[in-house]
């Protein structure tokens, strides 16, 4: 375009320009981390009103920090409510739903990707197109499948219709379409079998891919909420965000108490995400560039 | 459908051979271990996704008793009918509309500035992409909870520095007016983070020369977005979109736990009005009409939009691309 602009941004045109960028750069500063201290805002009052006695959390005007520590809360939510069971069902849920989401549809898509069989693309079409199928409309007949076949308060009633979900079984077709023909036609001509070729060359090849679909159920399940609402009708079975909601709903309903529970629920979630979290990204990146 | 060699066409044939797709033994054992491999998968897409599909407006066309079915009552498509004269069905769908309407922008918007600006030549970003994607990690529950505490009207922090700018902060959540950009601003605040992240990585995607070839051409920044940054995203911007329209119209859990549809029937959304037909007012039927209803509708958006989507961006790319000729 024209000359004028051309050198107007740069550093060597004298003081303002200089300047200019500067401005720009503090305010970018500010707005971003004006905007990441609001965002940071909820987990304060959330921390805060765990540790926080009675009359703290009560008064009109509010406590951010406080000296007067209690870990009363925590004391009455571990021992004295179902809090532990409902760790160890929401572990339980998301731990062997991973194992079922991820050996299930990385075999798919392996059958789907890699090997003819009479029937694959008929297949592969109807799986893509109910891509278009919202959860929630599904969620009376599968109800009333499940109680049919007497999983209601049973954990398989949660993981069997989330594993019949179609992302991971697409997400790993388009990895294991890019393993190259010559790798799986060598393994071939040494003798090596399907299944062998599967676990011993496909999966490795794409195990960041699979881990990655691994990381995304465990997240979901243990953080899965209108399921489980329906299917576990059981105090002692629920898991962690529906035992914290009827805590939440009693009668007398203690803040501090949901507070601490709250933390409980999400601290596993946080410190996993924390250790994993450039992974994390990578895999929650592939999502949108998938195709 | 076979990949029949010629080369073991001699040997007499197995039982699987003679099958009519099935022409070498090869290619037999390939298709035996493809319909194996893939079969747990897809038993479990047929039970659980497909059959429920058809099952659900069979349903719909009973007075359905989920315990004794046999005694479910056949009454045509009078849950339809019912559902258009009902005006909570109304409400509802304009409730679902209107959050929508609210929280699409938002979650598109705010999640694409950050992620630009969180891509520019700032001082730590690891601490900001941490902070603004964490909350995407806690459970819908927590979220809510955390929210209902701050809105809280007597002692939540919100009413009380609102307190000082004016003389009766809202009741937020009790709120007719209030209560739905409350619950917005909740979920905003726990669902951006995934989008966020995707748009880190659009536009960490763009080609830098891009940039430096627009900067010495004397574009201005808002040109650059426009004509670069856009039109390169267009992918994640559309996978965006979509999903973020589909999730926002079976919005549950949020106003479930913050609002349950209240004040009256103020936030109360299709797929809460789907919930308490079922398991509310046990009225299954009902509800696998609603769920059928809601289907179509989203099945409308989603086509409509990625057509739109698809017809936008192209033209912008079209400019593009006749601004770079015209040079």
């Amino acid at each position: 375009m024209s000359n004028e602009t051309q050198y107007a941004r740069g550093y060597e045109i004298g003081g303002i320009e200089i300047s200019k960028s500067q401005v720009r750069s503090v305010v970018l500063h500010l707005g971003l981390y004006g905007f990441a201290g609001l965002f940071l805002v909820p987990y304060v009052w959330m921390a805060s009103t765990s540790i926080k006695p009675e009359y703290l959390i009560y008064d009109s005007s509010p406590h951010w920090l406080t000296t007067d520590v209690t870990f009363e809360w925590y004391r009455v939510i571990l021992f004295e409510s179902p809090v532990v069971s409902w760790t160890i069902a929401t572990f339980a849920l998301a731990a062997v739903g991973t194992l079922v989401v991820v050996l299930v549809d990385s075999m798919a898509a392996y059958a789907l990707a890699r090997l003819e069989w009479p029937g694959r693309r008929i297949v592969m079409g109807i799986i893509l197109a109910s891509f278009m199928v919202p959860a929630a409309v599904n969620l009376i007949p599968i109800y009333a499948i499940v109680s049919e076949l007497g999983l209601v308060n049973n954990l398989l009633g949660i993981i069997f219709p989330y594993a019949a979900g179609v992302f991971g079984v697409f997400m790993l077709y388009q990895f294991f379409k890019n393993i190259p023909e010559e790798l799986e036609e060598a393994a071939r001509l040494d003798g090596f079998s399907t299944t062998r070729i599967f676990f011993r060359i496909a999966v490795p090849m794409q195990f960041p891919a699979i881990a990655a679909l691994g990381l995304f159920s465990f997240i979901g399940l243990w953080n899965s909420f209108l399921w489980p609402l329906i299917i576990l009708q059981n105090e002692a079975m629920y898991t962690l965000p529906i035992g914290l909601v009827t805590l939440e709903t009693q009668e007398v309903t203690d803040p501090g108490l949901v507070m601490s529970g709250a933390i409980i629920a999400s601290a596993p979630l946080l410190i996993l995400f924390l250790a994993m979290q450039d992974y994390l990204f990578k895999a929650v990146a592939l999502q949108g560039t998938v195709k | 459908m076979s990949t029949g060699s010629t080369a073991d066409t001699d040997r007499p044939k197995g039982l699987l051979e003679r099958l009519p797709f099935v022409s070498d033994s090869r290619s037999a054992r390939e298709s035996l271990a493809g319909i194996g491999f893939a079969s747990p998968f897809l038993a479990l897409f047929g039970l659980f996704l497909l059959f429920p599909l058809a099952y659900g407006f069979y349903i719909s066309l009973f007075n359905w008793d989920p315990v004794f079915i046999g005694q479910s009552e056949f009454v045509g498509l009078s849950n339809y009918t019912r559902m258009f004269e009902d005006p909570v069905f109304w409400t509802s769908l304009t409730n679902s509309l209107l959050w929508t309407l609210m929280i699409v922008p938002l979650v598109i918007t705010v999640p694409l500035v950050l992620a630009l600006a969180v891509t520019k030549d700032v001082r730590g970003k690891w601490f900001l992409r941490t902070v603004f994607f964490s909350p995407s990690m806690l459970t819908v529950a927590v979220v809510a909870l955390i929210w209902m505490q701050l809105y809280e009207p007597t002692y939540g922090p919100i009413s009380y520095y609102l307190g000082f700018i004016m003389e009766n902060p809202p009741n937020w959540l009790n709120s007719h007016t209030y209560a739905m950009p409350a619950v917005v601003i909740a979920s905003l605040w726990g669902g951006m983070g995934v989008n966020f992240v995707i748009f880190i990585a659009a536009r960490q995607g763009i080609p830098e020369r891009l940039y430096e070839a627009a900067r010495l051409d004397g574009a201005s920044t808002w040109q650059m977005f426009r004509d670069i940054t856009l039109p390169q995203m267009k992918h994640a911007l559309l996978f965006v979109m979509i999903t973020s329209l589909i999730a926002s119209f079976q919005v549950f859990e949020i106003i479930f736990i913050m609002t349950d549809g209240g004040p009256g029937q103020n936030t109360q959304t299709m797929v809460v009005f789907l919930y308490e037909a079922a398991f509310g007012n046990q009225n299954f039927g009902y509800a696998a009409a609603i769920g059928y209803v809601l289907f179509v509708i989203l099945f409308v958006i989603s086509v409509a939009n990625y057509y739109l989507l698809e017809g936008y961006t192209s033209r912008v790319e079209g400019e593009v691309i006749e601004g770079d000729t015209n040079e």
